[in-house]
């Protein structure tokens, strides 16, 4: 059985990787089977070429966006790690024994809007996976002494970033974009919140029953996996998994009504920086814009881009220059990263960055260029998807915020069909003052 | 069972594709191809047998700037931009990482784009632009990369980097890849083309291919690599590393929320001999890289909330990007102890930085328990498997493999099965002290540390959580008044400002 198995998945490893014009078609065309248990939890097998190995990934569809209470940012990312501290049957020490004697490579990691742990292991042990992760999930135990501990090492995490600006500027953008919603803190959370993360003990047990429930998590399971004998395990381990109540529901933010500014200053010497951000709409895959955006994105900011061209190499006055779309749940921040060379040339970046937008919103782009971007789409995407570790973040990601891996497909087409009239009006459209949020930092040290 | 499954996966990774390789220097480079012929990927590395120990004094620098002259700057037939329109439709990248002893230029590229961009690559290599804002750019950059980011915005860099200097002070390992800034200040273009035409030789570069490599590849990239010289000036031995008697403290002053500490000693055996593989065990029991398998890991952040995370390693150590699996070709002919302390709050550096040796000595005394023997040959011997999942990496490993005289993973394999206890507790008693080290400090209030330190003081841990175990308590006690053999002579401080200035 493992032999037809490992076949059937590696012709479809060729499938997806055959080349744009298969991919055009499926961009995800792997033989992915799902099962939904009868208690709401979703899991995916996704059978790919990845002999004796597999990808075991579990996606709670919670991040810093459901820290809804004041005083609790950060929480969600500080629960990652206290998933790490044991059951009753299988205590931290335990549970770490067990994936070490199995060469686990195994971690989590946290954003806005989902909590993905993902285990990568060689394929006879998925039904221990099974076990420890369903066990975890459901039978969580630790102290108030090890939540206390585990609390200084989320502060530690903190601390190793705090050294960079980019942490500040992206506290302050955040803080300053949002009024309402919980997109206005950091994944990691302020730090007066980190700091008082030790108190929050009794939080923390209904921030577990609140969130990892298994209508709220998908496990994804891709590389050398039979999926039947996937499913029965699960079925077994997971299945008496309850249900969770209704949830708080997220505030929403009002409109923005006109340009917000922040400047920073930081106190040794580092290159002056530049992070704006413009509202965007939610990801989505039914409406055009979000991809839009995000060709857009590749069109103005690539290192291929007239605007990177001149600003970093033939002017040379900005150091780096970046810009990240929003795949968020809710409407997030469309954001622009530049590091600039002199104080001085501040303004005149951010001006040419405006004007190449607003270019864009006038005259579009030629087609060859939205051809090139659609493209290299294309082959990054196959690329990605050349391990079971590969594939199961892609699908991840997708499933976090949608819940469903069709969801890959849908967007892969919606980027496939966006047009030069989609370019224009977004960057009309978004790109405006109203919609925008610029911080600015520079060194104390002249 | 589980043998059984390890087995039938080696099997299959050993039909990917064997290494034909390694005829002498004057047959052209050496090439190490692994074909999985069903793969539509193609990975291509080029690793030259230059780095940064090739930099002339001076000039410390050079081999990084010469390397992004070739990746990040134009080719004698398309400026840089053009090479960027080239690449970007093929979501393709000229992937460039300069090390000590090392220069990887590498790219992984579907094959209905492999034509275009082996002529892409080639032409970066063998004639480079050499043009005036080219390097300009690019000098700026490595400048404000070392006096700006290296300075003040990443303390765990800075702390590693400062252990390498402090190691090999005097030594070609002694600066940073990137340079020093009086180097940086020196180098001119020409010193580039320079060092391009004397050291990227064909006798120097290592050429992996893996994925599915179409036939004839190999011979079209030996057919125009044969426009590199032949040979070059022999590479000058290394000087043995400088030695090291006592615990030294170099303590690396800059304003922050916390200090970053690295703790280090020069290790006198590399991959090559018998004892590494005992003594990575060794390490990987003391600090497995990201993981909880470490004791180190378990006792200073699980049990005590000090820090994020805390590591060991027998030899030069890079996280492959975001995964926690080492970047290969890094190798060097020179490895040393490492102890990574990722950063803790200030006032606890000096317990975490006795808690680190106290750990180390523990092991160094009782020697490996059993239990931990045994989790930890079964972790590395299936964990390694994990390593070449992708052709990239695995012809990465494989070229590392050419260096060091086979691939670690298979040697790991080879060997763990019948290694025993007693072998692992000889190799890490023979290669690892703490008696001789030198310990870096990278954080705020320097002098006041290096005050309290050279006292004999207790440094206590003050836990601002609750419910610590009394066994716990108990074992602060002993840590936080753990001896350390310190001299004012071997403490140094440095003004994170002028770190790295020549």
């Amino acid at each position: 059985m493992r032999y037809v198995g490992a076949m059937r998945s590696l012709l479809c490893l060729l499938v997806a990787l055959a080349g744009p014009a298969a991919a055009a078609d499926r961009a995800f065309p792997f033989a992915v089977q799902e099962k939904v248990l009868a208690n709401g939890l979703r899991i995916y097998a996704i059978p790919c070429d990845s002999p004796g190995i597999v990808s075991y990934y579990s996606v709670v569809r919670t991040g810093s966006r459901q820290e809804i209470e004041p005083g609790r940012s950060g929480f969600a990312h500080f629960f990652e790690h206290m998933m790490f501290r044991g059951t009753p049957r299988y205590s931290e020490g335990a549970y770490n024994t067990a994936l070490k004697r199995i060469g686990a490579d195994s971690n989590a990691w946290t954003w806005r809007d989902q909590t993905v742990y993902h285990i990568t292991a060689t394929a006879q042990a998925l039904p221990l996976l099974v076990d420890l992760e369903a066990d975890r999930f459901q039978h969580l135990q630790y102290t108030e002494a090890d939540f206390q501990k585990e609390s200084r090492a989320v502060l530690g995490e903190y601390n190793k970033s705090a050294a960079d600006p980019s942490l500040l500027m992206e506290e302050t953008l955040v803080d300053a974009a949002f009024t309402a919603h919980t997109y206005k803190h950091t994944t990691i959370g302020f730090l007066k919140d980190v700091e008082g993360m030790p108190g929050l003990f009794d939080y923390s047990r209904t921030f577990f029953d609140r969130w990892y429930r298994p209508e709220n998590v998908v496990v994804i399971v891709a590389g050398d996996v039979d999926p039947a004998a996937l499913f029965a395990e699960a079925e077994k381990q997971y299945g008496g998994w309850a249900r969770g109540a209704a949830t708080p529901p997220i505030p929403v933010e009002p409109p923005q009504d006109a340009e917000r500014r922040r400047s920073l200053t930081w106190p040794s010497p580092t290159l002056p920086q530049l992070l704006m951000g413009w509202k965007v709409p939610a990801f989505s895959t039914t409406e055009r814009d979000p991809a839009a955006l995000e060709v857009l994105a590749a069109v103005v900011f690539a290192e291929r881009a007239p605007l990177y061209r001149k600003l970093v190499l033939e002017d040379q006055t900005v150091d780096s220059l970046s810009a990240d779309t929003a795949q968020y749940v809710d409407p997030f921040l469309f954001t622009v990263t530049a590091k600039v060379k002199d104080p001085a040339q501040m303004a005149a970046v951010e001006a040419a960055i405006h004007a190449e937008l607003a270019r864009v919103a006038a005259e579009g782009v030629d087609e060859k260029t939205l051809a090139e971007v659609k493209q290299r789409a294309r082959y990054g995407f196959a690329a990605s998807l050349a391990t079971a570790e590969g594939v199961a973040s892609k699908a991840a990601w997708f499933v976090s915020l949608t819940g469903r891996i069709e969801s890959i497909d849908a967007w892969q087409a919606q980027i496939a069909a966006v047009t030069v009239d989609d370019l224009k009006r977004v960057a009309g459209t978004y790109f405006v003052p109203s919609r925008r949020t610029v911080i600015s930092l520079v060194s104390e040290v002249k | 069972m589980r043998a059984l499954a390890l087995a039938l996966v080696a099997a299959t990774l050993a039909a990917c594709g064997a290494a034909p390789t390694a005829p002498g220097p004057a047959a052209g480079p050496r090439f190490v191809v692994q074909e999985a012929a069903a793969n539509p990927l193609v990975a291509i590395r080029l690793v030259f047998e230059v780095g940064a120990v090739d930099d002339p004094p001076g000039k410390e620098g050079l081999a990084a700037l010469t390397g992004a002259m070739l990746a990040e700057a134009g080719s004698a037939k398309r400026t840089y931009a053009e090479l960027l329109d080239a690449l970007y439709p093929m979501a393709a990248r000229l992937d460039l990482h300069v090390d000590r002893e090392l220069t990887t230029l590498s790219g992984t590229v579907h094959r209905d784009n492999l034509d275009a961009y082996v002529d892409l690559l080639l032409d970066q290599v063998l004639t480079p632009r050499f043009d005036a804002a080219d390097f300009t750019r690019l000098r700026e950059r490595a400048l404000d990369a070392l006096t700006k980011t290296l300075r003040s915005e990443d303390d765990e860099a800075l702390g590693k980097e400062a252990l390498e200097a402090a190691l090999y002070a005097g030594h070609p390992y002694g600066h940073p890849v990137v340079g020093t800034e009086a180097g940086l200040r020196a180098i001119t273009l020409d010193d580039v083309r320079a060092f391009h035409a004397q050291q990227l030789t064909q006798a120097r570069l290592i050429v992996g291919l893996g994925g599915g490599v179409p036939p004839g590849l190999a011979d079209r990239l030996r057919a125009r690599l044969a426009a590199l010289p032949a040979t070059g000036p022999a590479r000058a031995a290394l000087p043995p590393a400088p030695a090291l008697v006592g615990q030294h403290l170099f303590l690396v002053d800059k304003p922050g929320r916390s200090t970053a500490i690295s703790i280090g000693h020069p290790l006198g055996i590399t991959r090559k001999d018998p004892d590494f593989i005992p003594l990575f065990l060794a390490a990987s029991y003391l600090g497995e890289h990201r993981t909880f398998n470490g004791v180190l890991m378990q006792n200073m952040r699980g049990k005590r909330g000090l820090n994020y995370g805390d590591y060991a390693y027998v030899e030069a150590f890079v996280q492959d990007g975001w995964s926690t699996l080492p970047l290969p070709n890094i190798l060097r002919q020179q490895q040393r102890f490492e102890i990574w302390v990722r950063p803790v709050p200030a006032d606890k550096a000096g317990f975490a930085l006795r808690q680190a040796l106290y750990e180390t000595d523990r092991l160094l005394k009782e020697g490996i328990p059993e239990a931990g023997f045994e989790e930890t040959r079964d972790y590395l011997l299936a964990f390694s498997r994990l390593w070449t999942q992708d052709a990239d990496r695995r012809i990465g490993y494989a070229v590392d493999g050419v260096l060091a005289g086979g691939e670690l993973a298979a040697a790991l394999q080879a060997r763990l099965p019948t290694l025993t206890r007693d072998e692992v507790n000889a190799a890490l008693r023979k290669h690892l002290s703490t008696a001789n080290l030198v310990a870096v400090l990278a954080g705020p209030d320097a002098a006041a540390l290096q005050a309290k330190l050279l006292s004999g003081e207790a440094t206590p841990l003050v836990y601002d959580t609750e419910g610590t175990p009394a066994e716990i308590l108990a074992e602060d006690k002993i840590i936080e008044v753990y001896p350390l053999a310190l001299d004012p002579a071997r403490i140094r401080t440095v003004p994170a400002a002028t770190l790295f200035d020549r």
